[in-house]
């Protein structure tokens, strides 16, 4: 081949075979995200998956003198109430609460995006107050205020009404554990219909109006179907979310005697007076991930068509507002009942009972007690190790997965892809229970420490490949192009301009899963040891202890530490969506 | 300076693959102004690509300045933060996240050996001075005009002072008037810097007023290269005919033939012209005779020679007017001075220059 065409200078310089853009550098950074990610995600779960294919139960899949066998599903599917009483229990806890959830979340996202009711910004912020909560701070706080016997309600109902004995509230049972949870969910789902109700264009309603049809006809006709992409998503999430849920089941639900999927594979794994057995929770764990991965697969396919509908329409969009008029104040009342129930009186109940719980005497003596216990401080200490080691880890693996599923082409992306938003379907007790077998299996050491927390929070690297996506859509990849042309190696390319123009959604990212960590109470349940309590598993060990006050005690300073947070993720909130 | 050869590169589709590049072989001279010029999908940009390094050829190699940066046949792919050009994006591509002075001197800072800070601040400033820039030094990326991103996108791609300057449609992005404003910049740019380019358009009019060398593609190859003027006088192919300029065709047939020129009866209007040929054709043989617009005089009387057409349709342009005039099935375009007027319906007679006909076999 004729390639010298200037023989003259000709010096042929490729000094190293064909390399691509990556670089080594790049290519370690790619292949540790992809390998953490099967880590993180696909190991525990095909822990799980062969421990319940094998037996006999009370031993781990591996250990010596375990089998293959089907018994473990034959004997939980057919020898016990899975199927009769926790499967029902379950649809009948998810379903009923997601109604509510619904319900209450639509009602309070369109009054507050698209009607003309007073005080919006201030009823956002106090909406939102209760998602950085940790669930089992609500759950206490509502068994406070309603327990048929010495629930604040309850007594208060009584002495109004002049009744007698226990009652009439009773949250133990399961309308209150469907009410608990359906409210416990309204903040996350009223963000999600929030953000569809204020990205969807007016002109759509405006052609609706001009048409000749009544704002009702146009609400039924042209609001409800433009939206169903962006609502039904968030229905989907919910149903997910309410499946994992642990907390209120486990205070709620389990002093009366129901029990659902999540507090039956925990009671699995912890029973009275045996050894824990593995093979049976597995193959209970077994059913209820194929249902979470099945609507996962439906969430993702309406979230692809909801990113297109989002995409057609753009943003900047100021949608018109409707007059309430006369419904103003029946929507005030709606909205105050709710922020009553929701956030106000159990903020309330908690501050007073950690004054006033413990004795006669209003007093500190809850906080004394507290900070002399030694395992408070540790708890602190855990709780915001484990919370920001695992945001900061997966903010950053789930970016690397994010810009090389979008940017790469290799073999297995596809999967990768699959694997990297797997996460969003996998219940956090199934998580828990399943990195706990790995990590019995496979013992590194970390077994019963922090930093199995660590990596067991870490699974939810959806959130961040979500987060980090949608940021590299719209950077253009023409701008990480000009800069290999500029000579710039894969770390100047990412370090220069790829990471600063994703910093907001990373900051996000790292904010949200923070949250999340902050709330986690499944997990650090399953996993607990003397060393790794977190806050929120000290505050359910005071509280089944009977310590009521100090139980409220670190449930007040939750609150006091989660109030400044607000207004932080408020303005983000705003500002991301444009409508600051 | 830069050398291509037989480059191929195919892409994996939903449907099998998509073969972009069949074999691409161009050359430039140091200093010259190489323009790859066709329709969107026709495998420039990818071309573009290769050289640049963002895409490994399939086959082929590629040196820039006598350095081999690409040669399948040994294995070899530089990538391209190895190679000595400079890129302008459509797109523009300058990073947001950074004010212009940034920007020009990114090339800079992440070469390596390392520069000093003083000299890295000279460059940029001369770069800048360069296209007129250099008191926007401070001023934030997204608070530029498209102009004046297109001027800090050159400024970086020649900060580096490269062997090659690759420019990408750079000019699409911009309104007309600027457009044509910016043709002049670039070319006196590109004329006082010396550096040899390698420019890729869909736009047949800068083509034809930058390049030294036009080379018109389609369907992955490279159908015809040389200086504008004839390429788009002598078209090898009715491709290149249609895509520089309209082209009017009108049936014929040969009547005889012989030194480089050929009688042709046209099949519409029965009028005998003499024109230039340059394959060997004999008498009888059916051809197209293809004329430009600019080489017709469109008359609203009857004048010796001249064709009896309808006026189907008159586009009114401003500096000049379009006349569609029908001829037997045949629509004509011919340009008019714009003080002419005619109505639709009415008869108009033309004069095709003879000299300046093409003559096709007819396919």
């Amino acid at each position: 081949m004729a390639v010298q065409a200037e023989p003259a200078t000709a010096v042929p310089v490729a000094r190293r075979r064909r390399r691509g853009q990556l670089g080594w550098v790049g290519g370690i950074a790619v292949t540790f995200a992809a390998l953490a990610a099967l880590y993180l995600v696909m190991a525990p779960l095909l822990a799980l998956l062969s421990t319940a294919f094998r037996g006999p139960s009370d031993l781990l899949p591996f250990e010596p003198g375990a089998h293959w066998t089907v018994d473990n599903l034959l004997e939980v599917y057919l020898g016990t109430n899975l199927l009769s009483t926790v499967l029902p229990s379950t649809a009948i806890f998810v379903l009923g609460s997601v109604v509510v959830t619904f319900f209450t979340a639509f009602t309070l996202a369109w009054l507050v995006e698209r009607t003309d009711l007073p005080w919006r910004t201030t009823i956002f912020t106090v909406i939102l107050f209760p998602l950085l909560v940790p669930g089992i701070v609500m759950a206490f706080a509502w068994t406070l205020l309603f327990a048929p016997n010495a629930g604040w309600v309850n007594v208060a109902l009584r002495a109004l009404l002049g009744l007698e004995g226990n009652g009439p509230i009773d949250i133990f049972s399961m309308a209150g554990l469907i009410l608990c949870q359906g409210i416990a969910s309204v903040p996350f789902v009223f963000l999600l219909l929030g953000a569809a109700m204020r990205t969807m264009n007016p002109s759509l309603e405006e052609a609706s109006s001009a048409s000749g049809a009544r704002p009702i006809t146009t609400f039924f006709r042209v609001t409800l179907p433009v939206l169903r992409p962006g609502v039904l998503a968030p229905l989907i999430l919910a149903i997910l979310v309410a499946l994992e849920q642990f907390e209120m089941p486990l205070i709620i639900g389990f002093p009366a005697r129901i029990n659902v999927f999540s507090t039956r594979l925990y009671f699995d794994l912890n029973p009275e007076d045996e050894l824990p057995a593995y093979g049976k929770a597995a193959a209970v764990a077994l059913l209820f991930l194929v249902a979470a991965i099945a609507l996962l697969l439906v969430y993702n396919h309406l979230i692809r068509r909801a990113e297109r509908f989002v995409t057609v329409t753009g943003k900047g969009y100021r949608p018109t507002r409707y007059a309430l008029g006369r419904w103003r104040v029946p929507a005030l009342a709606f909205v105050g009942f709710y922020l009553l129930v929701a956030a106000l009186l159990p903020a309330v109940v908690l501050v007073w009972t950690s004054f006033a719980g413990g004795s006669n005497d209003v007093g500190l003596d809850a906080y004394r007690t507290l900070l002399a216990d030694n395992r408070f401080w540790p708890a602190v200490r855990n709780t915001f190790v484990v919370a920001g080691l695992s945001a900061g880890l997966i903010t950053l693996i789930g970016a690397l997965l994010a810009w090389q599923i979008l940017r790469l082409r290799f073999p297995g992306r596809a999967a990768l892809d699959v694997v990297s938003f797997l996460s969003i379907g996998i219940p956090a007790v199934i998580t828990g229970f399943a990195v706990m077998i790995l990590h019995l299996t496979i013992p590194i050491g970390i077994y019963g420490t922090v930093w199995i927390l660590v990596l067991a929070y870490s699974y939810r690297l959806a959130v961040s490949t979500r987060l980090s996506r949608a940021a590299l859509i719209q950077i253009h990849p023409e701008l990480e192009e000009a800069s290999i042309a500029s000579g710039g190696r894969w770390l100047d390319t990412i370090g220069r301009v790829v990471l600063p123009l994703l910093a907001p959604s990373l900051m996000a990212s790292f904010l949200l899963l923070f949250i999340v960590g902050f709330r986690e109470f499944t997990i650090p349940m399953i996993l607990q040891s003397q060393d790794n309590w977190v806050l929120s598993v000290i505050m359910w060990k005071l509280q089944s202890d009977r310590q009521t006050a100090q139980a409220a005690a670190v449930g007040t300073m939750i609150l006091l530490f989660v109030a400044p947070v607000i207004f932080v993720l408020r303005r983000q909130l705003l500002s991301r969506q444009g409508d600051a | 300076m830069l050398t291509v050869r037989g480059l191929t590169k195919s892409y994996a589709t939903a449907d099998g693959s998509f073969q972009a590049l069949k074999g691409i072989d161009f050359e430039i001279p140091a200093g010259g102004f190489y323009t790859l010029l066709g329709e969107s999908g026709c495998g420039k940009s990818t071309t573009l690509r290769c050289v640049a390094g963002l895409e490994e050829p399939d086959g082929g190699s590629i040196s820039i300045g006598g350095e081999v940066v690409t040669d399948t046949a040994r294995g070899l792919h530089a990538p391209a933060f190895e190679r000595d050009i400079g890129l302008v994006f459509q797109s523009y591509a300058i990073w947001p996240h950074m004010d212009v002075f940034a920007n020009v001197a990114y090339p800079l800072k992440v070469a390596r050996p390392r520069l000093g800070a003083p000299e890295i601040k000279a460059r940029v400033l001369e770069a800048l001075r360069l296209v007129g820039m250099e008191d926007f030094a401070g001023r934030q990326a997204t608070k530029l005009s498209g102009g004046q991103q297109q001027r800090v996108a050159f400024a970086r791609a020649l900060v580096r002072r490269p062997k090659l300057l690759l420019l990408d449609e750079p000019l699409s992005n911009l309104d007309a008037k600027l457009r044509e404003q910016m043709r002049f910049e670039l070319q006196e740019l590109i004329r006082r810097t010396g550096v040899t380019t390698l420019y890729v358009t869909h736009d047949q009019s800068e083509a034809l007023a930058m390049s030294d060398t036009v080379a018109v593609m389609s369907a992955g190859r490279i159908v015809q290269s040389g200086a504008p003027r004839e390429v788009y006088g002598q078209p090898d192919n009715r491709t290149v005919a249609h895509f520089l300029g309209s082209a009017n065709f009108l049936r014929g047939r040969v009547i005889e033939a012989g030194d480089g020129l050929a009688t042709v009866v046209l099949a519409e209007g029965a009028v005998e012209i003499r024109v230039p040929s340059r394959v060997a054709l004999s008498a009888g043989a059916a051809v197209d005779v293809i004329f430009r617009p600019e080489d017709v005089t469109t008359h609203l009387d009857p004048a010796g020679g001249a064709i009896e057409c309808s006026v189907e349709r008159v586009v009114f342009q401003g500096g000049m007017s379009e006349y569609q005039l029908r001829l037997g099935s045949t629509l004509l375009r011919t340009v008019v001075h714009p003080s002419v007027s005619a109505q639709p319906g009415d008869r108009a007679w033309i004069a095709i220059r003879p000299e300046r006909c093409i003559l096709f076999a007819a396919g």
